[in-house]
């Protein structure tokens, strides 16, 4: 069972019929000026439709993006927050993936490295003797051979069987 | 400024120690040397001090004498010289000059007859010692250095 008011405002909105509009239009004691009335909360309401109209959003959906991002932010906490900052590439798997791949890469460019360069090293380091000939005639049974002291990086030459001199070959 | 300047105060210095390494004319000593074994054994001679070790070591003997030497500096890496004593002449010619050091070719005399003929690689680092003939009770060595 409805109330006058609700039945009143229903009639207003234009929202009675049948037999409810016949009875609330009976129960009223001065219909004109229910009508009168009537006319007048119309009116009012189309002024109020037309002055008071929501304004336009020209970009709703930039709006509700912004909107629901904040909710989140606020509602989630600042754990989220850190986690959304630290969330990179550089995990730390990748990093010890890097950091292995990098150092094999310098280790094997070293060895590399070593490799090629220490016969040259070897090569300026000591003094080489490339050939050596004795005279077959003056000392037939001589023979050469070389060794390097590496203590004290002297290559030595070193002849036996040349011809043995008498001391004055010693004079300067 | 100050961080520019550290950086560049090596740079330059390596370059000009690059530069003036790679223009020093080098001196190559070469020497007749009588080893000996005295009661009273004499003093190493400065060029051989750096190897007397060496010297003591390999050929058994206390004292070390130059009977002859020459220093000569290089400048082409194509220079010959001679080093000399009253017998024994030492020649040598130098063939050319890499980063190790010189090619030599080196001719050991007795007056006028070729005892021994060698080519060598002589480096910057490491000197050359070429055992001779006996000489009396010694042994003549042949000595040659870069200083």
């Amino acid at each position: 069972m409805k109330t006058f008011e609700e039945n009143w405002t229903a009639w207003l909105d234009g929202q009675l019929s049948g037999r409810d509009l016949s009875e609330f239009e009976a129960s009223l004691l001065d219909k004109a000026a229910a009508e009168a009335e009537k006319a007048n909360a119309r009116k009012l309401g189309a002024l109020l439709k037309s002055e008071l109209g929501a304004p336009a959003l020209t970009n709703e959906e930039f709006f509700s993006h912004q909107l629901r991002e904040r909710i989140m932010r606020e509602s989630s906490g600042p754990s989220v927050e850190r986690e959304a900052k630290a969330s990179t590439w550089w995990t730390i798997p990748r990093l010890l993936w890097t950091g292995t791949a990098s150092l094999a890469v310098f280790l094997i460019f070293t060895v590399f490295v070593i490799r090629d360069k220490n016969p040259a090293e070897e090569s300026q380091y000591l003094t080489q003797i490339l050939n050596a000939r004795v005279d077959p005639v003056v000392s037939p049974n001589a023979t050469v051979s070389m060794f390097e002291a590496k203590q004290d990086r002297v290559t030595v030459l070193w002849t036996e069987g040349l011809q043995s001199l008498p001391a004055d070959y010693a004079a300067k | 400024m100050g961080r520019s300047l550290a950086f560049l105060i090596p740079f330059v210095s390596l370059i000009a120690g690059a530069v003036s390494g790679g223009q020093a004319a080098e001196t190559v000593w070469s020497g007749l040397v009588i080893a000996e074994n005295v009661a009273q054994p004499q003093a190493v001679p400065p060029e051989l001090t750096r190897i007397e070790g060496s010297l003591k070591k390999f050929f058994g003997y206390n004292q070390f004498q130059v009977i002859g030497q020459s220093q000569k500096a290089l400048k082409t890496g194509q220079e010959d010289w001679l080093a000399t004593s009253k017998f024994f002449g030492l020649h040598v010619d130098a063939q050319g000059e890499s980063k190790a050091g010189y090619v030599l070719n080196l001719k050991l005399y007795k007056e006028k007859e070729l005892l021994l003929e060698t080519d060598a690689k002589l480096s910057k680092r490491s000197p050359l010692v070429i055992k001779g003939p006996q000489v009396g009770s010694g042994q003549l060595l042949l000595v040659l250095v870069i200083q």
